[in-house]
């Protein structure tokens, strides 16, 4: 299947590679082999059941059909704060329940809601910060050379993804049309004051999703790192902000997305696990298939190693920043300051899974190198972060505990796969955004604990029909068939849809650098100079 | 006049200095090289898999003497920069053709004094 991008590379590759499944296929016509295989895949999945069916028996035992442990109460004191909004515009148009009792249905909220609408400005700016962790992160991840083309990388695809989220992606994504594309606010014109029943003013939200849309595509340029040439990031960033990440994430995230009608449980992505990490994940990972590895790039199987990076000082702490702009990413995704209790439980599930990401890898890879590695320490609470970030309004701290510690092992381990493949990924794009990207998805169909429902202007949908439930608190497994289909969904459109985009920018000529160019550096090559001037 | 030319660690140059300030000397020069002998290199770790190097950061410190000094100031790299583990370094001596003060235009042995 990758012949067809041998060709078509501006250079031949170090080594022979792709012909993993060739030899799969060739080995598989033996029937012995056959038999080998078909046994070991049979007890995999025979350890796999048994496993699912002692974590449902086990906690259905301990926790029966509620978390009583973990249970944070949804209480009425959101209907307080409700009634007493200084809103000089305008007041919520539905009346707010009577205190004492918790809202069952939601509120609709079809004018402004200064409270709600200031909290997503706010959050909608922390994100945006995480453009500067990201440079910072692929900036330390990447060599001297291609510094400058990493950082300016950053600034350019962020501009880009401005225009066309205002243009049409917005249109794409958040206009109502049909299930698979929106078709409406193109240019946001012709909008209403509010989107939806938010409340929250309508360019507030606009900016918002536009922060979202912005570390989708900076995310696939991570794993294209050092050897994408300049016009061809400004290409496949068009085909990433303004096309796949639109139309893939109206599926989901669309008024009338088609995974919000799906039976018997509806899919949920709370700020974007699949939307946003497997989307820009999965492109990375088409990216850097077709790219081809760096030039100089040895693999562990053929005796070779990483290319370090050249700062670890700002990797570390661009991880760190991105770690405080998920604090506007998650709780951000309420759209409500007055879903208090949403937004806190929210905020503490990132936490959580953050620092139980950190501490995951850090400890699993001592015990394997007995080294205590700063990098994959990093790209360990990154993973923990990318994977509570679709469950962390259902799930309870626990639960976000379990998430993350996971996802950091999930990382370690993609990250051996894409080196047992020979795909190379200097900032480990794919591992943290894809690979967790799908498993924090599936996280909520396991360990969603069945308390709240949809979130909504004052707080979490809580009647009976709408609360969200997963496998390990006896919720059965549709969420986890429902988040199964999602995922999986848009995770291979996304694939497929890369791929064509990188073969069809591959094919301009403009994707990959020239190998003189790439052995330059391409901060000489494209930018004039180097990024430490005065160290020349 | 000779030339010491010294390759030593980079966490042995400050010791070195030292000493050779309690011996006496007319001055250095240091540069900042990489470079492997018998060692060939180092393996390092960069996020969880390891990469091996061929160069290895040493210091090469330059002094130019006259030739009845070599001797002890030899003996003193030897005393502060021996730790008996390999990767010590390597002392080359050059003769010196001639040197000339810029300020005085001094040569010869007052020029190094």
């Amino acid at each position: 299947m990758f012949k067809i991008f041998k060709g078509t590379r501006r250079e031949a590759p170090d080594q022979e590679r792709g012909n993993l499944i060739a030899r799969f296929l060739k080995k598989m016509r033996d029937p012995a082999e056959r038999k080998y295989f078909y046994t070991i895949l049979a007890g995999k999945a025979l350890g796999l059941a048994l496993f699912f069916i002692m974590a449902t028996a086990v906690t259905t035992y301990f926790f029966g059909s509620k978390a009583h442990a973990d249970s944070g109460a949804v209480t009425a004191t959101t209907a307080a704060p409700a009634a007493a909004a200084p809103a000089p515009a305008a007041a919520p148009a539905s009346a707010a329940p009577a205190p004492g009792s918790p809202p069952a249905v939601p509120a609709v909220m079809d004018q402004v809601n200064a409270m709600n609408t200031l909290w997503t400005l706010v959050a909608a700016f922390l994100v945006f910060f995480m453009q500067a962790g990201f440079m910072m992160l692929e900036a330390g991840f990447a060599r001297t050379r291609e510094t400058v083309n990493v950082l300016l990388e950053g600034i350019v695809d962020t501009a880009l993804c401005g225009i066309l989220f205002w243009a049409f992606g917005f249109a794409w994504m958040f206009g109502a049309g049909n299930g698979f594309i929106g078709n409406q606010y193109y240019f946001l014109m012709n909008t209403p004051a509010t989107y939806g029943s938010t409340g929250v003013a309508m360019l507030a939200y606009w900016l918002f999703q536009f922060a979202f849309a912005d570390t989708c595509s900076t995310i696939t340029s991570g794993a294209m790192v050092g050897r994408t040439g300049f016009v061809g990031d400004l290409l496949y960033s068009l085909g990433v902000s303004g096309f796949i990440y639109p139309i893939f994430g109206h599926w989901a995230w669309g008024p009338d997305g088609w995974l919000n009608t799906i039976h018997p449980a509806a899919f949920h992505d709370f700020a974007g696990s699949t939307v946003v990490h497997t989307i820009g994940g999965m492109v990375a990972l088409t990216g850097a298939i077709v790219l081809g590895p760096r030039i100089g790039r040895k693999f562990k199987r053929d005796g070779g190693g990483p290319m370090p990076g050249h700062n670890m000082t700002i990797a570390a702490v661009g991880g760190v920043i991105l770690w405080f702009g998920w604090y506007g990413f998650n709780p951000g995704s309420t759209l409500s300051a007055l879903d208090a209790q949403g937004c806190a439980r929210v905020a503490a599930n990132t936490t959580l899974a953050a620092c139980s990401g950190a501490l995951g890898a850090l400890f699993f890879m001592f015990l394997r190198t007995k080294i205590w590695d700063a990098g994959i320490t990093v790209n360990g609470f990154l993973a923990g972060l990318v994977a509570i970030t679709c469950p962390c309004y259902w799930v309870s701290p626990f639960g976000a505990i379990m998430i993350g510690l996971i996802a950091a092992v999930v990382c370690i381990y993609a990250i051996d796969l894409l080196e047992y493949l020979r795909i190379d990924d200097p900032v480990g794009a794919w591992p943290v955004h894809g690979a967790c990207g799908i498993w924090g998805t599936i996280s909520l169909g396991l360990f969603a604990t069945g308390e709240f429902g949809a979130p909504s202007p004052t707080g979490a949908d809580t009647s009976a029909g709408a609360l969200v439930k997963g496998l390990f608190y006896g919720g059965g497994t549709d969420q986890l068939v429902a988040q199964i289909i999602g995922n999986a969904a848009i995770g291979l459109a996304a694939l497929a849809a890369g791929f064509v985009l990188m073969y069809l920018v591959n094919l301009t000529g403009t994707l990959r650098v020239s190998k003189a160019g790439e052995l330059e550096g391409l901060d000489v090559h494209e930018h004039g100079g180097t990024a430490y001037p005065e160290l020349e | 006049m000779k030339k010491i030319e010294a390759i030593i660690r980079p966490q042995d140059l400050e010791p070195l200095r030292i000493h050779l300030e309690n011996i006496g000397y007319p001055g250095l020069m240091i540069t900042e090289i990489v470079g492997h002998g018998k060692q060939g290199g180092v393996t390092h770790q960069w996020r969880g898999n390891q990469y091996k190097t061929s160069f290895i950061p040493k210091v090469k410190v330059e002094i130019v003497v006259q030739d009845k000094q070599v001797d002890k100031l030899t003996e003193g790299i030897i005393e502060v920069c021996n730790s008996g583990k390999v990767g010590d370094g390597k002392i080359f001596i050059y003769d010196v053709a001639d040197a000339i003060r810029i300020r005085t235009k001094e040569t010869g042995n007052k020029a190094i004094e």
